[in-house]
């Protein structure tokens, strides 16, 4: 079952990889895709450690897997993706627009209170319990500036405006691989497969979103 | 032989350094790192054991999962600090970061040589020629593109190196995991960094060749 939910993953991930590299990796094009486009190279081979794991015989939960590691990768590019490229061009940080940003702090509250319950307060290996906390640390910085560019009212230069459905998939992508943990930790491979079928289905279909998005900035 | 590691090393590295004053500027800087990639092989030969020894010995585990964490991070030490201190010329780092990979698998692959004479044959050494070598030069490589952000556009710079690190460790898990297996996923595991390097290298091939066809049709 790990190994089908990994496979399942991977592929999305590489297709969005392959697309992306085609699109976005030529002179003159935003870094901010070129940054997503990234993030799913890290899901890949993140996942492709995972599967070559498990086709060798080994297991995903007993020890710290390197695969765990193109999790955080993803993250940490979401990240630098909006917070690197396009939040000064947002946010110039005026009093006003206050209110989305504290709205804003939602996302890493829900995800610090899940890791409370789910992780720290549940009966669990205490590597899971360490791993959870890597997690909640990345995904609480991605997802903080995911939520922001939803909601932001960005009048000035309508740049994040057209990325919105993409800022959705990453906060559904967070949600869903903070899931996985949670699955993995308990070793529910239902839970598991449902998780990754949703990963893949929104790895699959950021990078579309992403270039109907950059396209409307050119209009 | 006990000193076997610190011999080889002083073999290698003290010829080449003596070479430096001889060579020309820009080769001069490549063989620097060159030199810098043996160093930190011998390096991590010592982190590496003290790893091993800390898990019990499990050298399936170690060498999938923590070797590759450790040896990337100390190849990626001397590429930052160049990119700091000297340049942040993407030319510069990716050759630079790409010869301390090489030095690095150079050292390598003479240890493993001289340690296991009564194993090694012909295809041993195309398989780490053309497989471990690449597949060290390719990772640090990946991570002196990162770094080549230093100075231009810093927000980038502290995540998007980092997440390129992880990415390189992990390709480099993925590759140690495939060359120990023992079925016919080794041999996807000896092609794999060719698989990387080929479509690179023909990628940059043709935007050179773009390159120079726009600046004709300008001069012309």
């Amino acid at each position: 079952m790990y190994l089908i939910a990994n496979i399942i993953v991977c592929v999305c991930a590489l297709a969005g990889f392959i697309y992306g590299g085609i699109q976005f990796f030529r002179p003159k094009k935003a870094l901010y895709a070129q940054m997503i486009t990234l993030s799913l190279g890290c899901i890949t081979f993140g996942r492709l450690f995972n599967i070559v794991r498990l086709m060798t015989g080994g297991t995903l939960s007993d020890h710290f897997q390197l695969g765990f590691l193109g999790l955080i990768g993803s993250l940490m590019f979401f990240f630098s993706a909006n917070y690197g490229t396009v939040d000064s061009l947002v946010d110039e940080g005026s009093k006003e627009l206050k209110k989305y940003r504290l709205i804003a702090i939602a996302a890493p509250v829900v995800i610090v209170a899940m890791y409370v319950v789910l992780f720290l307060l549940s009966d669990i290996p205490t590597l899971w319990k360490i791993l959870g906390a890597v997690l909640t640390l990345f995904a609480m910085s991605a997802s903080y500036f995911n939520l922001k560019h939803l909601i932001f009212p960005d009048v000035e230069f309508g740049v994040v405006k057209c990325l919105r459905k993409y800022n959705l998939l990453a906060l559904i992508y967070t949600a869903a691989i903070f899931t996985e943990c949670v699955a993995l930790s308990r070793d529910n491979e239902l839970l598991t497969l449902i998780s990754c079928c949703v990963t893949g289905i929104v790895t699959a279909a950021m990078i579309p979103t992403v270039v109907r998005g950059i396209e409307k900035w050119k209009t | 032989m006990e000193n076997m590691i610190y011999i080889l090393y002083i073999c290698m590295f003290v010829p080449l350094l003596l070479s430096l004053p001889l060579i020309e500027k820009s080769s001069r800087r490549i063989m620097v790192f060159l030199l810098i990639g043996i160093s930190a092989a011998l390096f991590i030969s010592e982190v590496n054991g003290l790893m091993l020894r800390l898990l019990d010995y499990d050298a399936l585990y170690v060498t999938t999962t923590v070797t590759p964490a450790t040896e990337e991070i100390i190849k990626a030490i001397p590429v930052l600090i160049y990119a700091f201190v000297i340049t942040d010329n993407r030319k510069k780092l990716l050759a630079a970061s790409f010869a301390v990979g090489i030095g690095f698998a150079l050292f390598e692959n003479t240890y493993i040589l001289i340690t296991s004479l009564d194993s090694v044959s012909i295809e041993w050494a195309i398989v780490r020629g053309f497989s471990t070598a690449l597949m060290h030069g390719i990772c640090t490589a990946a991570v002196g593109f990162g770094m080549s952000f230093v100075k231009q556009k810093k927000k980038l710079f502290y995540c998007g190196t980092f997440a390129l690190l992880l990415m390189a460790i992990i390709y480099h898990g993925i590759f140690n995991m495939l060359v120990q297996s023992t079925d016919w996923l080794k041999y996807f595991g000896f092609v794999l960094p060719l698989l990387t390097y080929v479509p690179i290298v023909i990628a940059l091939v043709i935007r050179v060749k773009n390159k120079k066809k726009a600046v004709n049709a300008t001069t012309e």
